[in-house]
């Protein structure tokens, strides 16, 4: 029942520039991880993006938090139930 | 004066009934009043009671008499055989729970100026810091090797990271297909029903 998602995070892996990216649901629970995002990163990545969602009224409006550093970027953007975190490289 | 030499016995024992059950009532109505103004007092602060205001027909399972017949022996109630009593004067018994009130306060507080201390002398006192002070010593310096771990520092040069690119329009995008595509794909988990829950047990 999971292949599509595993299937989903490998094609996102492919990606030269990622190189980690993990799902989890609204609790933090770990729905699927690559690279180097893994388990221990779901409770945070989830709270987070739940805190920049209260910053806007808009409910529908669903915010991107991009967490810079110089070993590069981790964006994370939730979409509808889950939180998508990638970590993607500066090119 | 011999004004009761004309009375015949027999009046004089009716007469004797008719003052006693007057008194009866009259004290009978006294004891109800002290009673009844118990009652409300014990309203005021309900839980340093715990007799029923009229008899107390379901602690020793006898039927009392509401009114006690003063007539019986009364034996003076202390505290101790206040559950005993077949027969508690109700008069009296305002006395016994003031007695119990007090009992009850004596337990539950502690007199700090009826302690007499034994009085320390200087010698000790400076033996007792002392010890108190080397075992606090002790547990300091174990307490003190559990340092908190300090935050890691991210970067050794910060203004190139802050000064560096802004993130791309188009990775947000990407993340958000990303995104999209996990969501979708995670709906796709679901129970397919094959067959049903529910069966029945057939015993051939």
């Amino acid at each position: 029942m999971e292949g599509a998602l595993e299937q989903h995070l490998d094609d996102t892996m492919k990606n030269p520039a990622i190189v980690g990216v993990l799902c989890t649901d609204a609790q933090g629970h770990n729905l699927g991880c690559r690279g180097s995002l893994s388990d221990e990163h779901g409770g945070v990545v989830s709270v987070l993006a739940r805190q920049a969602a209260s910053l806007t009224k808009d409910p529908t409006d669903s915010p991107t938090v991009c967490l810079e550093s110089d070993s590069g970027n981790v964006l994370v953007r939730t979409h509808g139930t889950i939180t998508l975190a990638v970590h993607k490289m500066a090119s | 004066m011999d004004s009761f030499a004309h009375v015949s016995p027999e009046t004089l024992t009716q007469l004797y009934f008719v003052i006693n059950s007057h008194l009866v009532i009259v004290l009978g109505y006294y004891c109800l009043l002290k009673r009844v103004k118990g009652w409300f007092f014990r309203r005021c602060d309900d839980h340093a009671f715990e007799q029923p205001p009229f008899g107390s027909f379901v602690q020793d399972g006898s039927k009392k008499p509401l009114i006690p017949d003063p007539n019986l022996d009364r034996n003076p109630t202390n505290g101790s055989d206040r559950n005993a009593d077949s027969l508690p004067s109700s008069c009296t018994d305002e006395q016994t729970l003031h007695k119990d009130i007090l009992q009850r306060t004596a337990l539950d507080i502690i007199d700090v100026s009826a302690v007499i201390s034994q009085g320390l002398e200087q010698h000790e006192y400076m033996d007792r810091a002392r010890q108190y002070s080397t075992k606090l010593g002790v547990l300091n310096r174990t307490l003190s090797q559990k340092k908190p771990v300090p935050l890691p520092s991210l970067s050794s040069h910060p203004q190139q990271v802050l000064a560096a690119d802004l993130v791309s329009y188009a990775d947000i995008q990407q993340v958000s297909k990303i995104a999209a595509y996990a969501y979708s794909a995670i709906s796709q988990i679901k129970v397919d029903a094959n067959e049903e829950l529910v069966v029945q047990f057939a015993i051939p």
